[in-house]
Formats: C-alpha cells, structure tokens, sequence
C-alpha cells in the first residue's frame, strides 16, 4: 500500500489544509482559532507547508495592523486529494 | 492541536471537522452593498419622478448623479470592513469578482458619457439607464448562479429583459416616459436586491434555528 504523505499527515498541518481546501482564503487568526492551536506551533507549521509548495502566505496590512493570508496552491490541492485517495486505501473506504 | 503523527482514522476524523467547522462561512453570503445600492438607486429614482414630476422641471434629472457620488465612498468603506474577514470562500471570490468587473463598466460608461456631453450630446446619459437594466440585471443573475439562489437569478433575468424592451423601444422611437421607466426600474432594483436579501435572511435564520 502506498504511504501516506508525511508533509500531511501531522494533526495540525492537515487540519489547516483541511480548512484551506474548503475556502478561498484564511488569515492566521483564522486557522489559529479553527485548529486551536499555538500561535508559534501554527507559524511554524505553515512554514514548513509554504516551502513545500503546498500553501501559499501573504502578509499585508489592515490599517497598521499585520495580516498573514494563507491559501491552498493548485500543487498543494493535488498532494491533498492524493492524501484522502490513499487514506481511503488504508481505512477500506 | 499540535504536530504529531495520527492514524489514518484520526485523520479522517480531522479532515471531516475542519470542513464541517468551516462550511457555515460557506452558506452565508453578504448582501449589505448590494442593498445600499438598491436602496440608493430606489431612493434617488423616486426623488427624480417626484421632483420631475411636480415641478417639470427636468434639471432634477441630475440627483442621478447621487448615485455615483453616495453610493462609491459608501461602497469603498464597507469593502473595507468586509476586507477584515478571516475567511474568504470561492462563492464570495467570485461574487466579489462580478460586482467588480460591473463597478470598472459604470465608471467607464461615466467617463464615456461626460466625453459625449461636452459635444452636446446630452441625451448619452440614457445609456446608464440601460447599464442599469441590463449589465446589473445580468450580474445580479449571474450572483444567482453562483450562490445558487433562485430569487437573485430571477430578480436579475427580470432586469435584463426590462432593459431590453427599454433599449428595444428606445430604437423604435417609442418614448421613454418616466411614468412608466422609472417605476419598471424602482421594481427591478426591488426584485433584484431587496427581495433576494429578505430570502437570504430568512434562510439564515431558519438555519441557526
């Protein structure tokens, strides 16, 4: 059976591309409350899904506050539906 | 939640709740800017025939231009708070993308009409009335689709095919008096913005309930 993709198969990086599949787009405070999860845990997380190509992270502004904006890149949609093809191997489904 | 390794049962389990958790953002589409602008536009279209009608004076034809001059700085400070939303869904990209592109066409077809009247051809500015009808009528029908709501869909068709007898008549030489434009267009605007909206509302509130 093939193996599950490591990158995804953490708990807090496949809810947050859980989230990200199902929406345009969410900023970290956002995902931060969906998953509730630490705001470092979470940052660290998105790095390692933004270097592999699967998220992609825009920091901008609202007013003088920061705002990170994360979305699901199309390489990172197909590693995703590849993820549940497999999972679905591994549970009968 | 922290990085640790799952079972695959855990992890089905935790693709199904973040999308269950996720999907309420999904049924709830924003019709705040376009009541204003409906509410704008019925407000401003029934000072004109009122104003017009009494008085027969047709300089009053120029509250038109409240529209534009209301309805874009209220437009623009409302996007702004709505640019504060955590989540944004590919319903609401799209939306956001058609009313767009229809707010590009107005300020255009503006810029064209002010080209025209500096030449004299004052009567250029019917061709907003059409814009009215029938390129928001068309983008309202089109809201429908994507949101799938039925009464948008409805309410937007309804404008479109108003705009095209208007236009049908208008090159006929049939004249467009505003007995009986401008309450067809005070109608559109209703069924095409108010209406959905009231549905929409209640759709909500029947799903919270």
């Amino acid at each position: 059976m093939k193996e599950l993709n490591p990158l995804l198969h953490s708990q807090l990086r496949l809810a947050v591309m859980s989230i990200l599949m199902n929406v345009e787009e969410a900023d970290f405070v956002y995902l931060k409350e969906k998953t509730e999860s630490t705001a470092g845990n979470l940052s660290v997380q998105l790095d390692e899904l933004s270097s592999a190509g699967y998220v992609a992270i825009e920091k901008g502004f609202i007013g003088k506050k920061t705002r990170t904006v994360c979305r699901v890149t199309d390489f990172g949609r197909k590693a995703f539906e590849e993820y549940v093809e497999t999972l679905k191997e591994y549970l009968n489904l | 939640m922290e990085d640790k390794k799952i079972t695959p049962q855990e992890s089905m389990a935790i693709i199904t709740k973040m999308i269950e958790d996720s999907k309420q953002r999904l049924a709830t589409p924003d019709t705040r800017v376009s009541v204003m602008w409906a509410t704008l536009s019925i407000v401003t279209a029934v000072l004109v025939w009122i104003l017009c009608s009494v008085t027969n004076d047709s300089r009053y034809n120029f509250i038109w231009f409240s529209i534009p001059v209301i309805g874009l700085p209220l437009s623009f400070l409302m996007g702004r708070k709505s640019a504060k939303k955590r989540v944004r869904t590919y319903v609401e990209y799209v939306t956001d993308g058609i009313w767009r592109i229809v707010g590009y066409i107005s300020i255009a077809l503006i810029a064209i009409c002010l080209i025209y009247d500096l030449f004299d051809y004052s009567n250029i500015w019917l061709a907003m009335f059409y814009f009215a009808f029938i390129v928001v009528g068309f983008a309202a029908a089109a809201t429908g689709v994507v949101l799938k709501e039925k009464s948008y869909l409805f309410g937007g068709i309804f404008s479109t095919v108003a705009g095209l007898i208007i236009s049908v008549s208008s090159l006929c030489g049939i004249p467009l008096l505003m007995s009986w434009v401008i309450p067809l267009y005070i109608f559109c605007f209703f069924v095409m913005f108010i209406v959905p909206s009231f549905i929409i509302r209640h759709k909500l509130k029947k799903t919270a309930e």
